[in-house]
């Protein structure tokens, strides 16, 4: 008898100090559910081709802009499969980016130079560096696979009529050109609104909006319209999809370094 | 040159026949040399030249793609350096895993900047640029398997491209003429001759590795002394064999690139290869500019001494995509350094301008050792291109 209330404590023990660290976990982790909730919106898509344009914006509001095709495969097991293929300006066309991303380890790319027939292998952990000259950098361009950030749940929020929460997530990628980052995701559809972005020195450096989302396949959100505004410049860049489809009947084939190659 | 300016025309013709949906494009490139010294052998000092290469690109079915691309250029001082070119006249026909690519085409093999060891693929366009990096289009098969193990491109080379040389007004030339009228080839098939080549390719996560082989007439050939023509080089294409290696392994930002090669058939077997590194700081001093540097060395066995190059390149990240490369060129042993500059920026969409400046420098004129740079120590220029992009 002895020896099994002996065993009935240790359970009991070990089950307080199991619910414990659990509700302490999911407490600490609040912000991750949701991220992970607003990720599921990542997911199903199957493969997307889309075209669209980006808009830099000067601080006088002088407009330049330039046009790509995008096209992407959902790789559930791993990070997705990506090429983005530049249109226009005239001297980047055909100019083509590769990308495997990975949920742990670095992202592989692949620059295509049509020119020279050269693709090169680039160090993807050169990503705070500006995306074709625009306020968006090549990090924030490339899939925020989950597993890439520490969450912490902040605040509730409403932002532009949206019941929102807010989120406060540090990039683990000491590449990261971040120190943390803060994201409003609506509390009805579980959708990135905004994101503030702090630079290395933890200086409020750019805000990130989403808007114009649209559904497709009866589940996948899509925004149609996001803008990142440069408070250190006064610039900002509009990146519009003009057209997207979903599942294609994209495979693997198409995301080779060959089709990189013929990509244009 | 005339046979393919015939072919040229006739493809023109039978394009504008055949009426398809293509999307037509080209460009327009103004270019003028300025050289700061005569010429070592009386050359003038200013060169201009025009080119006009239209393209026409096309996806004719999900898993047809035609692509067609010439290059003609004149120029006003030099009649070698006029070319008619077609650099790609091919379809591709795409399969699942697998392309067959025929016709004429360019076909990039390397990881270095600053010297291409292995890339044989393509004739060279010396005339064009300094640097070699201009290629002649190039009939061929070529049949690209995609495998768990890597890509495998297997090529079959149809006939053969001549080098093009700088001629007698020309500058940047060597100060004997290249009778390029009268080449001379080891193979009895001359210059119709059916060369092979193979490439493995592969990474594993950081590392990319290839290894490749290519049999056939050399496209770097030995320069003979004329037996027709007094006071000239002629151009010797042996049959080679040529094995080479890439490799390429990324450390964070820094890429470690490494390319050899093991040639015979050209006198005695060698080896030749660069190696360095390539590392780039994002955004430095809290700018948003970029600084590159590249550092490759070099070796080549039928040389005494190699330079080595030290290269920086500035990316502004501006709406322009400015630019600034610049590369110094260093030969221990003759005392020689080779300085280039290079700028280039967009002006409005259709638009690019560039400047590039080349300066020899020579520390001890006469130290005994055979220069390098001895045939250019004149030719110190500063370059300016203009280039019009026309099409959508």
């Amino acid at each position: 008898m002895n020896y099994t209330n002996q065993t009935m404590k240790i359970v009991s023990y070990f089950a307080l100090f199991l619910s414990l660290t659990l509700s302490s976990s999911l407490f600490a982790n609040r912000g991750l559910e949701i991220a992970l909730l607003s990720d599921k919106n990542n997911e199903g898509y199957g493969d997307s081709s889309s075209t669209m344009t980006m808009e830099l914006i000067s601080k006088k509001g002088d407009v330049v802009t330039r046009e790509l095709r995008f096209k992407r495969l959902e790789v559930p097991e791993d990070g997705d499969k990506s090429i983005a293929v530049f249109e226009s300006p005239r001297d980047v066309k055909g100019v083509a980016i590769l990308s495997y991303a990975h949920k742990q380890e670095a992202d592989d790319q692949w620059l295509y130079l049509p020119a020279l027939k050269r693709v090169k292998r680039i160090a993807s952990k050169n990503k705070s560096g500006p995306f074709l000259g625009s306020e968006f950098s090549f990090e924030d361009f490339s899939f925020q696979e989950v597993e890439k950030y520490e969450y912490e749940y902040i605040k509730d929020e409403s932002y532009l009529g949206k019941d929102c929460f807010v989120i406060k997530r540090i990039p683990l990628d000491p590449y990261s050109g971040y120190t943390k980052q803060l994201a409003w995701i609506d509390k009805e559809n579980y959708l990135l609104q905004k994101i503030h972005h702090f630079d290395r020195k933890s200086f409020h450096l750019k805000t990130q909006t989403f808007g114009e989302y649209k559904q497709y396949l009866g589940f996948f959100w899509q925004p149609h319209r996001i803008e990142m505004q440069n408070h250190q410049n006064g610039k900002s860049s509009v990146l519009k999809f003009e057209e997207v489809f979903f599942k294609q009947g994209l495979t693997a084939n198409d995301f080779s370094q060959n089709s990189l190659k013929r990509s244009r | 040159m005339q046979s393919n300016a015939k072919y040229l025309a006739l493809f023109l013709i039978s394009f504008f026949l055949l009426p398809i949906k293509a999307e037509f494009i080209g460009e327009i490139s103004l270019d003028n040399r300025h050289f700061f010294n005569d010429g070592a052998l009386g050359q003038d000092n200013n060169h201009s030249s025009i080119s006009f290469s239209p393209e026409i690109f096309e996806n004719l079915e999900d898993d047809r793609i035609f692509h067609f691309k010439a290059k003609l250029r004149n120029d006003n001082k030099d009649t070698e350096r006029n070319l008619v070119d077609i650099q790609e006249l091919y379809f591709i026909e795409i399969g699942e895993s697998k392309e067959i690519k025929y016709g004429m085409s360019k076909e990039f093999w390397g990881v270095t900047e600053t010297s291409h060891r292995v890339d044989i693929i393509n004739q060279t366009d010396t005339t064009e640029s300094f640097d070699g990096e201009d290629k002649l289009g190039q009939p061929m098969v070529k049949v690209s398997l995609e495998k768990n193990w890597g890509n495998i491109d297997l090529y079959a080379l149809l006939g053969f491209r001549e080098r093009t040389y700088s001629g007698d007004k020309g500058r940047l030339r060597l100060p004997v003429l290249i009778d390029t009228d009268n080449p001379i080839y080891e193979s009895s098939a001359k210059n119709k001759r059916t060369d092979f080549a193979i490439r493995w390719s592969h990474y594993f996560d950081e590392f990319e590795v290839a290894l490749s082989h290519f049999s056939g007439t050399s496209r770097e050939p030995r320069l003979m002394p004329s037996a027709k023509k007094l006071n000239h080089l002629t151009p010797y294409y042996e049959k080679i064999n040529q094995t080479g290696l890439e490799a390429l392994y990324l450390i964070g930002g820094l890429a470690l690139k490494l390319e050899a090669i093991r040639r015979s058939g050209q006198g005695d077997t060698f080896s030749a290869a660069t190696a360095g590194f390539e590392y780039t700081q994002v955004g430095i001093a809290d700018s948003r500019i970029d600084l590159g540097w590249i550092l490759e060395a070099n070796h080549d066995d039928r040389l005494s001494n190699s330079p080595f190059v030290v290269g920086t390149r500035l990316t502004f990240n501006d709406s322009y995509d400015s630019q600034i490369l610049s590369g110094m060129f260093i030969n221990e042993k003759t005392e020689e350094i080779g300085m280039l500059i290079e700028a280039s920026r967009r002006i409005a969409s259709c638009c690019m301008i560039s400047l590039e400046a080349m300066y020899f420098d020579d520390a001890n004129e006469d130290n005994g050792e055979i220069k390098l740079f001895g045939p250019f120590k004149e030719d110190d220029f500063m370059r300016i291109e203009f280039i019009y992009y026309f099409g959508e």
